[in-house]
């Protein structure tokens, strides 16, 4: 049936003296959902698609972590501190135990430092690695994950061989790290060492992880779906970035070249080679890249210092009850999500009377209300997925 | 190393300490690598201003306080009497070169009042809000003054010094308990097979 043009016309002015009635909705996501990695809950105030007042509620997995520092000895605090961001775990111990070796003036053996640094990176690429499988999902591709969480599973075994945990090791001591394999009453002799064939496999390892990395690649970036909900999205400018300290891969995607591993002398990084990652754009697709190459730019740090190993003892003489002199420091690092660090306050006690944790994801995801207003809801979790936070790292 | 013990050498970060002591008019002592500038209460806004606009320190790291308290209710209580009150401290950084100054500013004991940073740092927000429920701190301005980990109806200040750890009223710690000797130490008894309750 043909429609006249007068039909027609008619049809295109009611259309625009119809005024829609719309009205605000209040949509709750979480606490439970895939994307949130642990509880967290947000109140969205909608309009239609459009999302105008997003209010994060955390608390949900608070453990009061500062609280009970103040009730343990500095051994028994490294336990603890491997639980704040559970998928790297080892990253936490190092801050805390930098701070408390700086005020008590140890001076690490070389060989434990290098240590420190290759688990370290084992971590960063186990997060990242968590971060390129989740965030396809998120966005509904699902491909990604099984190549992502198989060379995971390579990393976490060689921190397993070494530490014994695959995710809270527990591995450092004050004065270095933990004796390893051969201790006991049976042989008198520490063979304080890492496992035979440590090097060999982890060599291994980084290159299949190189590998992943261009299968990735591959996978991700040619991806028309995903490009299309990821580009130009959440994009983050640098300036409001570092005003609500957002830091890490969130702050480089949005162009700062900057890297605690080389403004802070936690760990030996000034010997190695490595590029600091930086994006563009600021937006969720950079922040899905910069990992990406942060994971190839760990692989070649941790094939450098497996090279360049001193031998030499893992541990520095300390006491055998430790006792912190009294005194203050910040100590922070460069953790897969960003700036971690540890105000300790230490008035000579076996404890610290004061240990504040600043931790990455508190502050990455307090631009959550700014970045996701004017939203569109899918891009919620589009936005959220890319900040890569972990609950456990909010609430401490 | 502080900067009294040091007079010979100069420390790495006394160039930046002097200029941002100076710039926000207050004193600072450099402990352990850490720069702390104490500000009076009343220019504490000012020198967040100070240092964001005129040093670059656009970061905003944390900030939290301390409760320096003579009588603790959990852990162990400090060696030396200190003069109470709470010490709010901020941590803020430029992005550039790696230069970080804590600030440090005192305040009473008895209605802890303070005012808001979140207007120069809007990163303060959550903070501040953490602050407030831990410590009790009041922030004058803040545009959200509720709890941000704890329930409204949570009653006390948890990170206060007053405030015990019930698991630790109600269960002694295991590790003050566990008195018996390692194995192979002197002192040791060979482990028991038999059942104590049998």
């Amino acid at each position: 049936m043909a429609i006249d043009t007068d039909t027609i016309r008619h049809l295109s002015e009611a259309s625009v003296s119809v005024e829609l009635q719309t009205e605000d909705m209040t949509l709750n996501i979480g606490p439970q959902h895939p994307s949130t990695h642990g509880v967290l809950r947000l109140v969205a105030r909608v309009d239609g698609e459009r999302c105008f007042d997003v209010q994060p509620v955390i608390g949900y997995m608070h453990r009061g972590y500062e609280k009970l520092s103040e009730v343990r000895t500095y051994p028994q605090i490294t336990t603890i501190v491997n639980r704040i961001d559970w998928v790297s775990g080892y990253a936490n111990e190092v801050p805390f135990i930098v701070a408390a070796e700086k005020l008590m003036e140890v001076e690490v053996p070389e060989r434990a430092q290098y240590i420190r640094l290759i688990l370290t990176e084992m971590a960063r690429m186990c997060s990242h690695l968590i971060f390129m499988a989740s965030y396809p999902l998120e966005l509904g591709a699902a491909t990604p994950l099984f190549f992502a969480l198989r060379e995971r599973e390579r990393v976490l075994d060689l921190l397993e061989s070494v530490t014994g945990g695959r995710f809270h090791p527990n591995f450092n001591r004050i004065g270095g790290v933990k004796p390893a394999y051969g201790s006991g009453s049976s042989t008198r002799k520490l063979v304080q060492d890492l496992p035979a064939g440590f090097f060999r496999q982890t060599r291994e390892a980084m290159d299949r992880v190189r590998e992943v990395c261009v299968e990735l690649e591959d996978l991700v970036a040619g991806n028309e779906i995903i490009l299309a909900r990821t580009k130009g999205i959440g994009v983050l400018p640098p300036e409001v970035a570092a005003a609500f300290g957002v830091s890490g891969p969130n702050l480089r995607a949005s162009g700062v070249r900057f890297d605690l591993r080389r403004a802070e002398n936690y760990l030996p990084y000034d010997r190695f080679e490595f590029d600091v990652i930086t994006g563009t754009a600021g937006d969720c697709w950079d922040r899905w890249w910069v990992r990406l190459q942060e994971i190839r730019e760990s692989a070649r740090i941790v094939q450098q210092a497996v090279d360049g190993i001193p031998s030499g003892p893992l541990q520095a003489k300390v006491p055998k009850v430790i006792k912190v002199p009294k005194g203050e420091t910040y100590v922070r690092a460069e953790n897969p999500k960003g700036e971690m660090g540890y105000y300790l306050v230490s008035d000579g006690g076996s404890g610290p009377y004061r240990l504040k944790i600043r931790s990455a994801s508190f502050s990455n995801i307090s631009i959550l209300p700014w970045i996701l207003e004017g939203t569109l809801v899918p891009d919620i979790i589009a936005i959220m997925g890319s900040l890569d936070f972990v609950l456990g790292d909010v609430d401490r | 190393m502080t900067s009294s013990q040091s007079e010979s050498t100069v420390h790495p970060l006394q160039e930046l300490a002097d200029t941002v002591a100076e710039a926000v008019g207050g004193s600072f002592e450099i402990t352990f690598d850490t720069i702390k500038v104490r500000v009076s209460l009343d220019s504490w806004v000012q020198a967040h201003i100070t240092a964001r606009d005129r040093l670059d320190l656009v970061f905003f790291s944390w900030l939290s306080a301390i409760d320096w308290s003579n009588q603790v209710e959990a852990g162990d209580p400090l060696r030396e009497e200190v003069e109470e009150r709470f010490e709010l401290l901020t941590t803020v950084a430029d992005v550039t070169e790696g230069r970080r100054v804590t600030f440090s500013t005192d305040l009473p004991k008895d209605s802890p009042r303070a005012p808001s940073l979140v207007s120069v740092y809007a990163g303060a927000n959550w903070h501040e809000r953490e602050a407030h429920e831990m410590f009790g701190i009041d922030f004058d301005g803040h545009p959200n003054p509720v709890h941000l980990y704890l329930p409204e109806s949570f009653i006390g200040n948890p990170l206060r010094k007053s405030f015990p750890l019930l698991s630790r009223e109600v269960k002694p710690w295991p590790g003050t308990v566990d008195v018996e000797a390692m194995p192979n130490q002197e002192g040791a008894e060979e482990p028991s097979t038999e059942n104590p309750e049998a």
